[in-house]
């Protein structure tokens, strides 16, 4: 038995009496966790998805931890408490507690532990779904952060009503049959219209506090990279009819000083999980990674790191593998 | 009482290993769990199974399978074979550390198969089955008609595929993609074949061909997510299952304090 592989590392971290577990995937060439000089101690981690592992859906986050560390980055993978091995009492209001912020605290000072106990010069940290929730809040809180990759996030905060098994069946229905599809087209547009007397404003059930941590992520000016997987009836960018445009109000909260790019992953769900989905993922989080952190850093690279982005850049996956 | 994680050297992999520590254990239990990505989804409740038994003086080892979740290698180059001999290594492993102690082989599933087969060849003082599958073919055909159901929620009529499609595909000898782990026609092959020992698909007849205490139990929706049902979600995964541990940790104590043909 053994803490470690050729290229994998278990590790735990154990301050303020909260012990939690993870995987270190040790970056490429390196024999040594220090052998990197300081500016290209950066770290990625990855918080858990949900409910989720710290492998994910597919194991996917175990796929682009490799290939981060591949490329040279330290990449690490941590359970938090009452999530994959790290223990803390069951919690069944989990996603509240997620959705109000719950884990933020706890994840921004490990995050502070990691980095002093792997000598970084900070991290970039990833969050999917009620893990992007978590990533928000702990980037806001954090020093140590130095960016934030976040897929399919979610704004708002779920209705009782839809947490319901009736209405689970209610969307299955209607998802499957011919007039349930029609009726909840009509039910779409109804809230569009009455999406469309509320103006620009954010609806009732937003998660307002989580729009205010994206605000100060935004003035921190951290380059932040947001992933949307196409749902069935919202392509691109823009939100399903009735719905709330998220994207569109994130932009505007953030300023040209911000460095928020947008990519729409085509052909993958929300798990980002399948062969398409997490090569895409792979590759723009490695180019995004290049640009604002490069690890060999010249006249060129540090001069695409320091400019001012803001973009929007809708693109199609599958075709844009075809070109390549 | 310590959770250790450790990594344990297969041949061509590192299986992800956590060793519940108990000072002054009664027993050792080594579990066999979810296959693949119903991992993922009931990882919970199942680490959770194992702290039930830790905190009852029972020694626990549990562990990701070859090329899934924590251990190394590529998950479509693995057998049924790889992962048996994975069961047989850890078993032998978790025998030698304390060869006093009774050794209970509990699996889920496709677990259930691999320690039922373990069990056959002589290793174990009791077995717990939970939901076995006549063979794995059952168990992945399950997963598949789940994970097709969850799909076609999010895909319009024209992009829908059925469980047949992807059958014919396998079959067709194409790998299919199942919550992102690509399946194999090689696996989909094998599972036929993978099957349950005779004897061991009812506990009664079990227990007496075994002359060692066998309880087999089919879990209920109730117990999901390790039971299937559906589309996993709803917050199954952080439900209390208490009530589904406290019954099995009683027949354990009892199968392995009055274990049979022993006076």
């Amino acid at each position: 038995m053994a803490v470690t592989t050729g290229s994998r590392e278990l590790f735990t971290l154990d301050g303020q009496g909260v012990l939690l577990k993870g995987t270190y995937h040790r970056p490429r060439q390196l024999k040594s966790s220090t052998e990197l000089s300081k500016p290209d101690r950066l770290g990625v981690l990855f918080l858990n998805s949900l409910f989720l592992p710290r492998t994910a859906t597919g194991d996917s986050a175990v796929y682009w931890a490799e290939a981060f560390a591949a490329s040279g980055y330290h990449a690490f993978r941590m359970d938090l408490p009452g999530l994959g091995d790290s223990d803390a009492p069951l919690n069944t209001a989990l996603l509240d507690f997620i959705n109000a912020g719950g884990y933020g605290a706890i994840a921004s000072a490990k995050v502070k532990e990691l980095v002093a106990r792997f000598d970084l010069d900070g991290v970039v940290i990833v969050g999917h779904c009620a893990g992007a929730v978590t990533a928000l809040h702990a980037a806001a809180a954090s020093e140590a952060c130095r960016g934030l990759v976040i897929l399919d996030p979610y704004f708002y905060l779920p209705q009782q009503l839809k947490k319901s098994k009736a209405w689970k069946r209610l969307v299955r229905w209607a998802a499957s049959s011919a007039l349930g599809g029609a009726l909840s087209t009509a039910y779409d547009r109804l809230k569009d219209l009455r999406l469309s007397l509320r103006g620009k404003r954010p609806p009732g059930n937003a998660n307002f506090a989580l729009l205010r941590r994206w605000s100060e992520v935004a003035a921190k000016g951290l380059p932040v990279i947001l992933f949307k997987a196409p749902g069935r009836k919202s392509p691109g960018t823009k939100p399903r009819v009735g719905e709330f445009n998220y994207i569109q109000h994130l932009l505007s909260l953030s300023d040209r000083k911000n460095q928020v790019e947008i990519q729409v992953i085509e052909n993958t769900d929300h798990s980002f999980a399948n062969l398409a989905g997490r090569s895409a993922i792979r590759d723009h989080v490695q180019r995004w990674l290049e640009i604002h952190f490069p690890l060999e850093p010249s006249i060129e690279s540090t001069e695409v790191s320091t400019k001012v982005v803001v973009t929007v850049n809708e693109m199609n996956y599958g075709k844009h593998a075809e070109c390549l | 009482m310590s959770e250790q994680a450790d990594y344990f050297e297969v041949p061509g992999a590192h299986l992800y290993t956590v060793l519940h520590d108990v000072a002054a254990p009664v027993a050792r239990v080594l579990l066999v769990g979810p296959f693949a990505s119903e991992r993922q989804n009931s990882y919970g409740p199942w680490v959770r199974w194992a702290r039930y038994l830790a905190d009852r003086q029972v020694e626990v080892l549990r562990y990701d399978y070859r090329g899934i979740g924590e251990s190394t290698g590529a998950f479509e180059e693995m057998t049924f074979s790889d992962w048996h001999e994975d069961v047989r290594l850890l078993s032998s492993w978790l025998n030698e550390r304390s060869p006093n102690l009774p050794l209970l082989l509990h699996g889920l599933e496709v677990g259930a198969l691999l320690v039922g087969r373990i069990f056959d060849e002589g290793i174990g003082d009791a077995l717990l089955l939970w939901s076995p599958t006549p063979n794995a073919n059952v168990a992945l055909r399950s997963t598949l008609l789940r994970w097709v159901g969850l799909e076609q929620l999010l895909r319009y009529s024209e992009d829908r595929k059925t469980a047949g499609d992807y059958i014919r595909k396998l079959e067709q000898g194409s790998s299919v993609e199942v919550e992102g782990y690509q399946w194999s026609p090689g696996l989909w092959r094998d599972s036929f074949t993978f099957e349950l020992p005779s004897g061991m698909d009812d506990e009664t007849n079990a227990t007496l061909k075994y002359e060692r205490p066998v309880k087999i139990a089919i879990l209920s929706a109730d117990a999901a997510p390790l039971a299937k049902k559906g589309i996993v979600g709803g917050g199954d995964e952080i439900k209390d299952l208490s009530w589904l541990y406290s019954d099995n940790f009683e027949w354990i104590s009892e199968a392995l304090t009055n274990p049979v043909g022993r006076a």
